[in-house]
């Protein structure tokens, strides 16, 4: 997917965020993923580090030789992204106890990857 | 995770999907089915004991988060319990007809993933019907096979 593609998806996911309460963490999580994963691809595409046929689905399905690669590129989005990948077992999947937490933590690094992506790769 | 949680998760996630517009919202609307879907169809592979309904969650296929005594979480190697996906990781061994029709609406859904969220194929009226009709059946025959118990 192009840069506007993801843009534009990540956009409507962070909108949809906007119909959860505090109970519904699971998919506050997972929306975070969602829509930080476009904006880490927005912001890997503009960088030119990834062409926009090679997007990042999930940080743990890379080789670990390209999660090396797009952490010098843009350590710390991928670590953002990695981190709300890590919540999804406990939380979404599990039922773990800090499930409302562990949204607001998402939520927090979704806004980081947001950020990021703006500012520019090198966050 | 048992099957009264994984029934609390689904309880949870309808009432979200309920709020949503399909269209609108269609990304949030379609991964809360397919979670729901997922809850329920671990939720049924536990009742029919074909796999363990163990409290510890999934990371990736052979590989769950164990609770230790003290809270914390520890990953570590396990027979199967929940599955993360339809097929992720495949379940060997027999599956009861209510469950493999379960498996198959879920594919259903499934096969508009990563379409729809990740390659930029908008979504339309006929995928929201596809995935609402699949997961409706989904969870009546998770409710179907729950019943049967409580005669």
């Amino acid at each position: 997917m192009n840069i506007e593609q993801h843009r534009a998806l990540a956009g409507r996911i962070e909108r949809s965020l906007t119909r959860c309460g505090p109970a519904d963490y699971e998919m506050k999580i997972e929306a975070a993923m969602l829509a930080g994963t476009h904006r880490l691809n927005a912001a890997l595409h503009l960088a030119g580090v990834t062409r926009s046929d090679a997007d990042v689905f999930h940080t743990y399905l890379l080789t670990v030789n390209e999660y090396r690669r797009l952490s010098v590129a843009a350590p710390t989005l991928v670590a953002a992204l990695t981190e709300i990948e890590d919540l999804r077992p406990p939380f979404v999947r599990g039922n773990h106890p800090g499930g409302e937490q562990a949204a607001e933590r998402a939520l927090a690094l979704l806004a980081q990857l947001r950020a990021g992506a703006a500012g520019g790769i090198h966050q | 995770m048992n099957t009264g949680a994984h029934v609390e998760k689904i309880v949870k996630l309808e009432a979200l999907r309920a709020r949503l517009d399909p269209l609108d919202d269609f990304e949030m609307w379609f991964w809360a089915g397919m979670t729901a879907g997922t809850h329920a169809l671990n939720a049924a592979l536990h009742h029919a004991g074909v796999t363990s309904d163990d409290d510890m969650f999934a990371t990736q296929p052979g590989v769950y988060l164990v609770p230790r005594a003290d809270g914390s979480l520890e990953p570590a190697f396990r027979p199967l319990g929940d599955v993360l996906h339809v097929g992720r990781p495949r379940v060997d061994g027999p599956v009861p007809e209510d469950i493999t029709a379960m498996m198959r609406d879920m594919e259903k859904i499934e096969h508009h993933r990563d379409p729809c969220l990740r390659e930029g194929v908008a979504a339309t009226p006929a995928i929201v019907a596809e995935c609402d009709a699949a997961l409706g059946r989904c969870l009546q025959r998770l409710s179907d096979r729950l019943a049967r118990e409580i005669r």
